[in-house]
């Protein structure tokens, strides 16, 4: 596309606050630095609807004026350090595009850029794994992708949230009060939902709810699931014990006034001090235990207004207490199992599973959907069961999203047969370890054999495989091609070792009847003498077959 | 002066060896319906799985009266013995406090001790045989009662069972809840511990299930006395035996059977080992 037009712009604003609403709660509750008061969600929102009220009745005609209108909007209304900090990138994002009619990729690059400088000089002492973290990193991935030559604004909008996210997962990293919480940085959060929520509407139009996709970012702490968000005990406990003292801001205005003297000048008396504004008016936000002291020599420069005074004590008090309510959870071990087909299902509660979750090959489910299923069986110790490669990430990142009191371990199952298995050697009146060694040993002597049938024509693992025909996938290689499901079957059966003591079991989809898996069932009894055949309804999409031998 | 030892018919003891060690085995009673028999007495085991497969209701077990043991200890008092009197655990039956209400009726005083086995079938079997051997020796029922508590946590009892359906129908299942799963068809091995049910592992065939109850026979070596058990299929028993014959010889591997009051809640092809290890 050529630019970003200045209505379009400003509905990705509006969209980028919805974003915000939908992810305020999980944002504050995340909230561990510099004080864990449990508000950066709430003041990165209340700071945006400062935003979205001065866009209404503003000229929507060229996206220089429409990040000019947003820009005064946050400024006025921002709130708290996460807000303050923001409303100065907000500032910047409108330089880089003051005069523009469209974004197109220079723009955005531009505005990327200084939209990070002003972040950045907004702060008296710049911490890096903070939302200053993302913001930069975004900004620097937009610049590196025009030097190779991409111009499309959606694509580098693209490339700085996917940027933003790896930024953010890395910022546990680079803070030690993140690592030592046990999550990411809550207002880096927020800046990633703020450009997924617009890039989200510059794409498909959406205004509804969006997915942050946190769930791809592989090999590192994700501790975040959606609702529920976990802070270590120690971390609750020494925030406790720590005096924060108050949290100070106001609007400060007079003539000639300087920015940089009032930042250093305040940045002597307190802590997260952020000072931005012009000449005539200046916002401050500062931490402080003796606020008299910041409003003093505010006086002594100019007006003062909107004046705020909190307490971080107590507000850290509710934000501990909130991360303590968390529900019961009895000691002992139960297992979750990820599967779709309602055979499958019932099978895996019959079998004594804790709790299920449905997803499976096209259908993911989040970490937020298997930390609800752990949080639901209430137990100490949970084994989640992915049953499938691509959601085994999902299932190790859900790790740390636990809550309170619970531990999620994941034994890596990657088909269906073998969370079977892993679930008949499951036995809950063992230890954890007990159970996830048992398990794991029991996975490692399944062999699973999976029949689907071509949708179009392609070479798989090397084979020339037709549109109709079906393949039989063994431990995920093709291992038989064939006109029908039983045949493709009973090819990829004759490469496995088969014994009269090996156990095949016919899990069969949606797509098959009973009376058909029986007959499958006794084609295969003949094979080996004395083989054992055990042929169950799994109801799965996709697969007519999911066998298992073992 | 000599000392007896009295056990319930959940002891699955064969009836030879309690012939020749002078055990008086009191019978629990099993109903079909209507109709009461007595464990071991008026319906044995062949005759038994055959009316549990006819019947449309599970069978019930009771166990025996105050009467029953009262009558029981009065005969072997009068005759001029103290007696030693081993049952199944008391979280599974009735039966221990019964025989504990027998000897109050008879008084306090009466040389007579009750000993909650905390096992059920041949692992109760096992104590009572030691129980028995220890009365030729000891001074009183005291010391007996003494030898047989001291080897209770040298004994185990491991089962396989076709289908937990009869100890989940017969409420006796206790932890092994979490074993319920039926669809998978799978072949519930249970432990008994601590007196209770447990769980311990669920193979898919019975096959592989008389594989690893050998092994886990075999964990427990060295052993001073081992059984071999089933409830319909001696074969599983015969070759639980001679994969074992390395522990003990084989003559002194005691072969025998679930009986009704324990087959009511074992079910149909069922089969199992018990031990006691060397101290």
């Amino acid at each position: 596309m050529a630019g970003i037009t200045g209505n379009e712009f400003r509905e990705a604003l509006l969209a980028a606050t919805r974003c915000m609403e939908q992810y305020r709660e999980v944002i504050n509750s995340l909230n561990v630095f510099p004080v864990p008061d449990g508000d950066t969600g709430t003041n990165m929102l209340l700071t945006m609807r400062s935003g979205v009220e001065h866009l209404e009745g503003a000229d929507s005609g060229d996206v220089g004026a429409v990040a000019g209108s947003w820009s005064n909007g946050t400024f006025r209304g921002a709130r708290g350090n996460s807000g303050v900090i923001l409303s100065q990138y907000f500032k910047g994002l409108a330089l880089g595009l003051e005069g523009a009619a469209a974004c197109d990729g220079q723009a955005l690059g531009s505005a990327f850029s200084r939209a990070s400088q002003t972040a950045y000089s907004a702060v008296g002492d710049p911490k890096e794994g903070t939302m200053l973290t993302v913001i930069r990193r975004a900004g620097e991935e937009v610049q590196r992708m025009l030097g190779e030559g991409v111009s499309d604004p959606l694509a580098l909008w693209d490339a700085a949230l996917e940027e933003a996210r790896v930024a953010l997962s890395l910022t546990p990293t680079q803070l030690p009060a993140l690592r030592e919480a046990g999550v990411v940085d809550s207002g880096g959060l927020g800046i990633v939902a703020i450009l997924a929520g617009a890039l989200d509407y510059l794409k498909t139009g959406n205004t509804g709810p969006v997915e942050l996709e946190l769930g791809e970012i592989s090999g590192i702490e994700v501790a975040l699931t959606g609702v529920e968000t976990s802070i270590s005990g120690d971390f609750l406990h020494s925030s406790e014990e720590a005096e924060w003292g108050y949290c100070t801001q106001f609007l400060l205005e007079g003539e000639g006034l300087s920015l940089e003297q009032i930042r250093e000048d305040i940045n002597g008396l307190a802590d997260s001090v952020v000072v931005i504004g012009d000449a005539e008016m200046i916002r401050v936000h500062a931490h402080l235990m003796d606020p008299g002291a910041a409003l003093t020599y505010g006086v002594s420069m100019g007006q003062l207004s909107q004046i705020s005074i909190e307490n971080m004590s107590i507000q850290n008090r509710g934000w501990v207490a909130g991360h303590r309510d968390r529900p019961a959870v009895e000691q002992g071990t139960g297992v979750v199992a990820v599967a779709s087909g309602d055979g499958f299902a019932e099978l895996f509660r019959d079998a004594g599973c804790a709790g299920l979750v449905s997803g499976g090959q096209t259908m993911n489910p989040s970490i937020q959907q298997l930390v609800e299923a752990a949080a639901g069986a209430g137990l100490s110790d949970v084994i989640v069961l992915p049953n499938n490669k691509n959601i085994v990430l999902t299932a190790e990142q859900a790790k740390q999203a636990a809550p309170e009191g619970q531990a999620i371990h994941v034994v890596p199952t990657t088909t269906v047969p073998q969370g079977v298995a892993a679930t008949l050697a499951f036995n809950p009146v063992r230890s954890v370890e007990d159970n996830l060694a048992a398990m794991k040993e029991a996975v490692e002597v399944v062999v699973t054999l999976e029949v689907t049938h071509a949708v179009r024509d392609a070479t798989v693992d090397g084979v020339a495989v037709t549109e109709g025909q079906f393949m039989a996938l063994s431990d995920g290689g093709l291992a038989a091609v064939g006109g029908s499901a039983e045949d493709a079957l009973l090819d990829a059966l004759k490469g496995v070792d088969l014994d009269e003591d090996s156990i095949v079991t016919v899990y069969w989809g949606e797509a098959l009847t009973g009376g058909d898996a029986e007959e499958t069932g006794r084609r295969l009894e003949e094979l080996v003498p004395g083989l054992q055949v055990d042929v169950i309804e799994g109801g799965q999409p996709h697969y007519p077959y999911l066998v298992s031998v073992e | 002066m000599t000392i007896r030892v009295v056990t319930d018919s959940t002891s699955d003891l064969p009836a030879h060896l309690a012939g020749d060690l002078g055990i008086t085995v009191v019978p629990c009673n099993v109903m079909f319906g209507d109709d009461t028999y007595r464990d071991g007495v008026d319906l044995k085991p062949d005759e038994f799985f055959q009316k549990l497969g006819a019947s449309q209701r599970l069978p019930t077990t009771s166990q025996p009266s105050v009467a029953d043991f009262e009558g029981v200890y009065r005969q072997l008092l009068d005759e001029g013995h103290e007696i030693v009197s081993v049952h199944v655990s008391q979280k599974l039956s009735g039966t221990y406090n019964s025989a504990i209400q027998a000897k109050a009726e008879i008084g306090e005083s009466a040389p007579i001790t009750v000993v909650d086995s905390q096992m059920a079938s041949i692992g109760l079997g096992l104590l009572t045989l030691q129980a028995a051997r220890a009365a030729q020796t000891a001074l009183d029922h005291r010391e007996t009662a003494e030898k047989v508590q001291a080897a209770l946590p040298l004994t185990g009892c491991i089962v396989a069972l076709d289908t937990l359906e009869y100890l989940q129908k017969g409420g006796r299942i206790g932890k092994a809840q979490a074993f319920a799963g039926s669809l998978l068809k799978v072949k519930p091995i249970l432990k008994l511990e601590d007196g209770e049910v447990h769980p311990l592992e669920r193979p898919r065939s019975l096959d592989r299930a008389t594989r690893r109850l050998a092994e886990l026979a075999r964990e427990q070596a060295p052993l001073r006395q081992l059984a071999v058990i089933h409830s319909t299929e001696s074969e599983r028993s015969t070759e639980l035996k001679r994969s074992l014959s390395d522990l003990l010889s084989e003559d002194q591997i005691i072969e025998t059977r679930f009986g009704p009051a324990l087959g009511v809640y074992v079910g149909p092809r069922a089969f199992g080992v018990a031990f006691t290890r060397e101290g």
